[in-house]
């Protein structure tokens, strides 16, 4: 059964097929991973600048919406990514670990001294909000141009550029526009690479 | 007429032109499991060792036996040789479609 000849068409054809179902199965690319982000992001700090222009949604709900997305959009890529490694060992799969870890740290580290800063309450409520909104864009994009250094994407490098562009851009315009900034900038930026892979992927390009 | 490029015949039949194509799917220097390998390809555990050993006899896979958690699992890779191969098997194919017309 496997040895009846094949057309160099009908070989190709298979190689096709194959490379599509590997491509498919060992995760293909971050299209799906940065669709998640930015709807948490999009909808999220949406949902925030809109409880800070209105009377009848009380404030700490954005914080509660945006936690809520977050974790499921952290869940979602954890879940993926270990998916997508199942069975395979080696120098990517160690690149990967520490890439997630390296998230892990530099967020848990970068929430501290937030949370520290905004204890000491010296800072106004407004300026608070522009310093997590400020520290947490240029942490992403400092993360995401790693990212495109360790895999020689520049997509995702110059998604980080933006991000940090954009981290500047949230606390030059101020509370509570920089909510905006995140929703449209930062969520928009997922999107947009998002879409890019997405139409990356089903051309075939790696 | 100039002359037509051979096929490997190592590479060129249907069960392991896809487990080639599998493992070319890796990026260089990783292993994959065999379970793994098998879910890829919807394979039969025997028919995917019969041909592994085959890929395994012309070296252009490596397969590694090892512990994880004193658990043995059997690791696979393409070899330099191996991915080489691949490439001259898909040139030659393009080559034999050209020079046949390929419409």
């Amino acid at each position: 059964m496997d040895d009846e000849p094949m057309s160099a068409e009908e070989s190709l054809n298979l190689i096709a097929q194959q490379n599509r179902r590997t491509r498919r199965e060992l995760g293909g690319g971050p299209a799906r991973m940065l669709a998640a982000w930015a709807f948490a992001w999009i909808v999220g700090w949406g949902f925030t600048y809109f409880a800070t222009r209105t009377e009848n949604v009380p404030g700490w709900l954005g914080g509660v919406v945006v936690a809520v997305l977050f974790v499921a959009a952290m869940v979602y890529t954890g879940v993926v990514s270990a998916r997508a490694g199942r069975g395979i060992r080696g120098p990517s799969k160690t690149v990967g670990a520490m890439y997630g870890y390296s998230w892990a740290l530099s967020s848990v580290g970068l929430t501290v001294i937030d949370i520290r800063i905004t204890q000491f309450g010296s800072l106004s409520s407004d300026q608070v909000s522009l310093l997590w909104s400020g520290t947490w864009l240029l942490l992403t994009g400092v993360l995401y141009l790693t990212g495109g250094m360790l895999w020689q994407d520049k997509l995702m490098y110059g998604l980080g550029a933006w991000m940090i562009v954009s981290a500047g851009l949230s606390v030059v315009v101020g509370f509570p526009a920089n909510f905006l900034v995140l929703a449209v900038c930062g969520g928009g930026g997922f999107l947009l690479g998002a879409i890019v892979y997405f139409a990356r992927e089903k051309s075939g390009r790696r | 007429m100039s002359e037509l490029p051979q096929l490997d015949p190592v590479i060129h039949a249907q069960a392991r032109l896809r487990v080639t194509v599998a493992l070319a799917g890796l990026h260089t220097g990783d292993q994959i499991t065999f379970p793994r390998l098998q879910q890829l390809l919807d394979m039969t555990a025997g028919n995917l060792s019969t041909h592994l050993r085959k890929l395994e006899d012309a070296e252009y896979v490596e397969i590694t036996k090892a512990y994880e958690h004193r658990t043995p699992v059997t690791l696979v890779r393409l070899t330099a040789a191996g991915r080489a191969a691949f490439e001259s098997y898909t040139k030659a194919l393009h080559q034999l479609l050209d020079a046949t017309g390929g419409d």
